[in-house]
């Protein structure tokens, strides 16, 4: 009887995981509340993380690539992206990404497509300014570096809620991130769930994630990563402004800042414009509309 | 008539834009580069230079109405020092050592989009098909081989002036109508330059033997919109697989060069012909043993294909056969051990016949020579390249090898590395290796195999 009322608690307990995650609908505003699970507070995360929260974005901004010695590398890139969600082809969003400077990777052009199932790679497309031409081409693997930065690829685009599992490791007031680049310390005393985030894939290039999530807004500020060791050996920060769009709370990610703590690189990004919910066209994230580039 | 009022079109916009850009300068925006490119034949050793090219390069766009209406102008000019120095290029200096004729152009069109059309006006480069490196659909441009099919695919294309028409009625598909009233011949390196063709150094020598009595009578198509070229793609979307057709009616951009009876005349003719095709791409996203690899195709029919046909050993020409010929490629890349991208591709050239059947003339003189090169071909070439790519310190050095042969064992290697030293410099260096029969398109430029290094400046 007993194993029978446990096996029906874990059913349930699944089931509501299963409606939750199916309850975080499209163009809606969700904030963690008191008593969630580490579960429930990712998912909002993961939620805000792709602001999927807001029919489209497009941002402006910059990427600094700095090496140890200090030298620094530049790039310039304008970025859109519009959500759909949509069940008839599987698709929940569309990204496209254009590098604006220096004029050596100008016109470089990346479109990609994200479906609604986990499992499903993106379909990418590049514009490639040497060939005139736009190719389809083999997705990048997770790991792999994004864009020359310190964070891989799923740290900024194919990570999703159900790759790891989770644990709420505690509640704390974040101690504050002290930025090298602007020499501004951010989130100081911020309320946090600090939540410990294990890949279930064996052998990954991190054992566990440790990941500081702002209470009120259920935004990720800040992470660290570390090997199978224990050994820490990468920190990301993301700071949010909140934007108020139609009477909702929109936290877009600004300022995101990483370090290699093996190498000592370090990478910048900052967003200098945000615009939401223009009414972008679903034309503009075509394959076609990637090979009218000029540059 | 309509070449012209699409270069005054474009000359009314560009001689406007001065006082545009003082009135709006947040919608101009100029860019540009200096680029040194330094090649060493390895089989002169260290007195080898071949190459010590200087190019400039200018690119403006003004957006004219709210990204609606974009002027887009790039210009390049570049001198080759290299034959200021070496005698034994001499020969060759004319045509090589600075831009020639309109080559300096190298975009010059307006944009134009409106709900569902696009329109793109002027001179400019189409690209069609999914090959890397092979033009199987890409004969939409002509192409530059001064420097053989070495430089970038954008670089080898030799800009026409056109109307690009683009229609899309629905989402994710386009009906594009391109009218080509334009006409420039595909190119090759003069005899003496490291990269001339082994049948345009017999042609030089035998018109030397001659005492340089040959006469060549070129033969372009008339200046009349009858003898436009036309092209026409279809794109669309099954499920994930993206797939063109694609239909093209123009004149030939390699001409045949052909003796007119047994007088010193040789006629330079250009042929119309047909190019019927399509393309695929799909990337397999679902889980399973293929998750990752992206599939990429070609096929074209070419109808009325004019072949150039003689006798390889010597290189030298008989006649023109128009035959019709199948091209085709299947493609595939993947990424591995996180950053190493591998890219293979197989072809195929089909040809109508193994030799021209003519009684007239002897069985070593029937053979048909590939469209670009010259070199040899069998009936059925078979194509391969394999490129294997990565990049180490954040992106910042980028190497790669290019392996490209066929079943007749030549082909060349292609080593090369890119080093951004900065924002705004750039270090190239790398080597080219052929090797093969001499008869054949690669392994005629045996003696050429070189490494070479480039500086691009950016501003």
């Amino acid at each position: 009887m007993k194993r029978k009322v446990l096996l029906v608690l874990a059913m349930v307990t699944l089931a509501w995981g299963c409606l939750f995650a199916g309850e975080l609908e499209y163009f809606n505003v969700y904030k963690p509340k008191a008593g969630m699970t580490a579960d429930e507070i990712m998912q909002i995360k993961y939620f805000n993380k792709y602001t999927l929260f807001a029919e489209d974005v497009s941002y402006t901004g910059k990427a600094y690539f700095i090496d140890k010695s200090g030298s620094t590398r530049e790039r310039s890139t304008a970025r859109k992206r519009i959500n759909l969600g949509r069940e008839s082809d599987g698709i929940a969003y569309k990204d496209l990404t254009v590098f604006t400077g220096p004029t050596q990777v100008k016109g470089l052009a990346n479109l990609s497509w994200t479906y609604l199932d986990p499992q499903k790679q993106q379909d990418v497309w590049l514009w490639l300014p040497s060939l005139k031409k736009v190719r389809k081409i083999s997705a990048s693997q997770a790991d792999d570096s994004f864009l020359g930065a310190d964070f891989t690829i799923e740290d900024i685009t194919t990570r999703r809620f159900g790759d790891e599992t989770y644990r709420l490791v505690k509640e704390e007031n974040f101690t504050g991130f002290t930025s090298d680049f602007s020499k501004k310390t951010y989130y100081k005393d911020t309320p946090c769930y600090v939540i410990e985030a294990a890949p279930k894939r064996a052998n990954w290039y991190y054992a566990k994630r440790l990941v500081w999530i702002d209470k009120q807004y259920g935004t990720n500020i800040y992470e660290e990563k570390y090997d199978s060791k224990g050994q820490k050996f990468q920190y990301i920060f993301r700071w949010h402004e909140i934007h108020n769009v139609n009477s909702k709370e929109y936290p877009m990610q600004m300022f995101l800042e990483g370090e290699d703590l093996r190498s000592g690189h370090r990478t910048v990004i900052i967003n200098e414009t945000v615009e939401i919910d223009k009414g972008l066209s679903e034309e503009e994230f075509t394959e076609s509309a990637l090979s009218r580039s000029r540059w | 008539m309509f070449k012209r009022i699409l270069i005054i079109t474009a000359l009314i916009i560009a001689v406007s834009l001065p006082a545009y850009a003082e009135l709006t300068g947040e919608n101009f925006t100029l860019t540009g580069s200096f680029k040194n490119e330094t090649a060493m034949r390895l089989k002169d050793s260290l007195t080898g230079l071949s190459k010590l090219k200087n190019m400039l390069e200018l690119a403006g766009e003004y957006d004219i109405k709210n990204d609606d209406l974009v002027f887009f102008i790039k210009t390049r000019y570049w001198y080759d020092s290299m034959y200021d120095t070496r005698k034994k290029y001499d020969f060759a200096e004319h045509y090589m050592r600075h831009t020639q004729r309109s080559d300096w152009l190298r975009d010059c069109y307006i944009d134009y989009t409106k709900n569902q059309w696009f329109l793109r006006l002027g001179k400019q480069q189409v690209a069609w098909g999914q090959a890397d490196g092979i033009t199987i659909l890409d004969r939409v441009n002509p192409v530059d081989l001064s420097e053989y099919w070495l430089p970038d695919m954008a670089d080898l294309r030799i800009p026409l002036w056109m109307a690009n028409i683009n229609y899309s009625p629905k989402l994710n598909s386009n009906l594009q109508i391109l009218i080509i009233p334009d006409f420039e011949a595909s190119t090759a390196a003069p005899a003496g330059a490291p990269y001339a063709f082994r049948s345009v150094t017999a042609f030089d020598n035998a018109n030397k033997l001659a005492f340089h009595s040959l006469q060549v009578q070129n033969r372009y198509p008339g200046k009349q919109f009858d003898n436009s070229t036309f092209g026409l793609q279809w794109q669309d979307m099954i499920g994930d697989l993206t797939y063109t057709l694609n239909f093209l009616n123009g004149y030939y951009y390699n001409a045949r060069t052909v003796r007119i009876g047994a007088t010193t005349l040789y006629n330079r003719s250009f042929k119309r012909w047909r190019m019927y095709g399509g393309s695929i791409n799909k990337t397999f996203t679902n889980p399973g043993p293929m998750q990752g690899v992206t599939m990429r195709g070609d096929f074209a029919y070419y109808n009325d294909e004019p072949i150039y046909y003689g006798n390889p050993s010597i290189a030298s020409s008989s006649g023109i056969k128009r035959w019709d010929n199948i091209f085709w490629l299947i493609g595939f890349d993947k990424t591995f051990f996180t950053n190493w991208l591998a890219s293979f591709q197989f072809s195929q050239y089909i040809y109508q016949d193994s030799k021209v059947k003519d009684t007239g003339i002897t069985a070593l003189t029937q053979y048909p020579f590939n469209s670009y090169t010259y070199g040899a071909e069998d009936q059925v070439e078979n194509i391969f390249t394999l490129k294997i790519s990565t990049d180490f310190k954040n992106e910042r050095l980028k190497p790669e090898i290019l392996w490209s042969f066929t079943d007749d064992n030549q082909g060349r290697i292609a080593p090369k590395a890119t080093y951004e030293i900065k924002d705004n410099t750039w270090l190239t260096v790398g080597m080219n290796y052929f090797y093969g029969s001499e008869c054949d398109s690669n392994g005629q430029f045996r003696d050429e195999n070189q490494v070479y290094a480039s500086l691009k400046i950016t501003f």
